[in-house]
């Protein structure tokens, strides 16, 4: 057997996604909110790559600075792989009504995160509510002016399914590299089928 | 300026994080799946799932005050109608975020998904389904939280015969995948996840076939004795270890570093643990002998310390395993006839009882909750802590499985 006829029969192997071990968990709807600059910005602009998407908000004082630090891991150790440039991460906020385009950019600033690979999007809080029901989101407002959210990451294939979905406890930046690995050998598959 | 300012943030949300996940890792109550929402407050109320008892009214979830400050300590509260009878509802599970509870029945196969978020003094049934449609499986047993998913193990395949099987749900009950049990180890019980150890191990009962008839028809052969133990991530089978007859509940161990856990094994009057070595190989032995038939299994959250509800021999028992090689009886209570469930709050000091097990299984018809308060000296029982289920307007229920808020 030839490298070539190898390679595709390997990828072919792990490229069946009933067979995967990251089963198709669903299919959220496409949605279009606001970057960080203001500017619209689709979901769906970002099919072919594999995203990593957060829900945060900029004034959070519970789990949601823990989530963006696993996040820059996370994607550090994606660069190291030589994985990145195949891969988004997006952060939506729970926060529309304060955090507005000029707040992402400030939390992006003190993060030091480079908006070439990574987007954080708000919108009204209209939209905001539609995107997190659709992603079986939710955030409750607290007696000290916090919010209570569940602190999940979930993980995108390249034609937008829901794959993974990490606890932000259990969110290993190893395990995301081999994860998106995965689905990236999954894309080459079903480009080759 | 910017270098600076990252590195500052950097290491503030690095020793907040430190901080977080020590929270994160103290146990929501020691039993639940690891990545349910931890209960950061006293319990204000207890659910218990109860089947009616002579099937013909509908099962129901009972909301139970149990907040010691509240004039309505001990009280039944409220009781939110199932919509169906003849369910023998049974093991209870919370979703990641603990708003909505799954429960699983025996018998129907039916899974109820209910909201506890919106008003936990009056739970809400959102949803209610066969499982068996979509599934193929039969008799669902343990609900069990993943981030955004729930883990169900199955007792039974088609026809509710064998081999047993898993399935994943959404969290609002959409299917995600099945898998059945593989040929030789064919039975499904509980199913216990270590993150930490990319490591679940599931365990072994009997078929819907087999527990459906009255104890004394069943057939004894039919019962499983495997543990099998799988690579999580992968949801792939790595090892099948035998124990003795029908291991049930599984337990990973709480101590830090821990690469061991426990099951009950209930037709051989015993606990055994599995215990995995430098390359997370798993071996499996016996631990101690316990009372008669022990149904359920809970941990102290120092893993200092498992309780086992003997059924047969009305007792629970509290056995020392700080030594695996010289496990000791610590203190034995006497809650009343044939104690089941047991669950033990986050901090180890209270854990509320029921005794009921199965329809088929029951010997009494006198079906209450009651508590345990668990101290340095070992177990007391809680006088004041007495709750009857014997007076509903539809008569008796058997209460099964608890979980609290």
């Amino acid at each position: 057997m030839s490298a070539l006829a190898l390679l595709t029969a390997l990828l072919a192997s792990v490229g069946e996604t009933d067979n995967s071990r990251l089963a198709v968990i669903r299919t959220p709807a496409d949605f279009t909110l606001t970057t960080q600059d203001g500017k619209p910005f689709r979901l769906s602009s970002l099919r072919g790559k594999v995203v990593l998407v957060s829900f945060v908000f900029t004034t959070c004082n519970g789990t949601c600075p823990a989530t963006t630090h696993r996040m820059v891991l996370a994607q550090q150790a994606l660069a190291k792989a030589g994985l990145l440039d195949k891969v988004h991460l997006v952060s939506i906020t729970l926060d529309p009504a304060r955090d507005k385009p000029a707040a992402l950019r400030e939390y992006m600033r003190l993060y030091d995160i480079d908006a070439k690979h990574w987007t954080f999007l708000t919108g009204s809080p209209q939209q905001i509510d539609k995107v997190l029901s659709e992603w079986g989101m939710w955030v409750r407002p607290t007696a000290n002016g916090q919010l209570d959210h569940p602190s999940r990451v979930f993980l995108l294939d390249g034609r937008g399914r829901l794959r993974e979905i990490y606890d932000l406890q259990f969110f290993r930046p190893r395990w995301v590299c081999e994860d998106v690995q995965l689905l990236l050998n999954d894309d080459a598959s079903a480009k080759h089928r | 300026m910017t270098s600076i300012r990252c590195w500052t943030v950097m290491t503030l949300t690095a020793i907040l994080f430190t901080g977080l996940l020590g929270l994160a890792l103290a146990p929501a109550e020691t039993c639940l799946s690891p990545f349910v929402k931890r209960l950061e407050k006293p319990e204000k109320y207890l659910y218990v799932f109860c089947v009616d008892a002579d099937a013909k009214d509908n099962d129901f979830l009972a909301v139970i005050d149990v907040d010691a400050q509240s004039p309505k300590y001990g009280q039944i509260l409220y009781q939110l109608d199932l919509g169906s009878a003849g369910n023998e509802t049974h093991h209870f599970g919370f979703t990641d975020d603990r708003t909505h509870i799954w429960g699983c029945s025996l018998f129907s196969n039916r899974l109820f998904v209910i909201n506890v978020a919106d008003d936990p003094a009056k739970p809400k049934l959102v949803k209610a389904f066969d499982s068996s449609k979509e599934t193929g499986l039969t008799g669902p047993h343990s609900p069990y939280a993943l981030p955004g998913r729930m883990l169900i193990s199955f007792l039974g395949g088609k026809d509710g015969g064998l081999p047993a099987g898993l399935a994943e749900f959404t969290n609002d009950g959409k299917l995600i995948r099945t898998w059945e049990m593989p040929h030789e180890a064919p039975y499904g019980y509980d199913v216990a996840i270590n993150p930490d150890l990319n490591r679940m191990v599931t365990s072994s009962f009997t078929p819907p076939q087999n527990y459906r008839k009255p104890m004394a028809q069943m057939d004894l052969k039919q019962f499983g004795d495997k543990l099998l133990i799988w690579d999580f991530r992968g949801r792939k089978l790595l090892q099948t270890l035998t124990t003795a007859a029908s291991p049930l509940e599984c337990r990973w161990s709480l101590k830090k570093d821990a690469k061991h856990g426990y099951v009950n094994c209930a037709l051989a009057d015993s606990i055994w643990v599995w215990e995995g070595d430098a390359q997370n190989h798993y071996t499996a032995r016996k631990l101690c002998d316990t009372g008669k038939l022990p149904v359920d299994l809970s941990q102290s959250p120092d893993g200092r310390f498992l309780f086992v509800s003997c059924f047969a021999s009305d007792e629970v028992q509290q056995w020392d395993v700080s030594d695996l090689k010289n496990p000791k009886l610590f203190s034995t209570v006497k809650p009343g006839v044939e104690p089941n469930m047991l669950h033990l709050t986050g901090d180890g000091q209270r854990m509320y009882v029921t005794n009921s097990l199965l329809s088929t299984m029951d010997r009494s018809d006198d079906f209450w909750v009651r508590l345990i308060r668990v101290g340095p000296d070992g177990m007391k029982m809680d006088p004041k802590f007495n709750v009857d289920l014997t007076k509903f307007k539809t008569g008796p229920a058997r209460g099964h499985d608890m979980l609290l808020y």
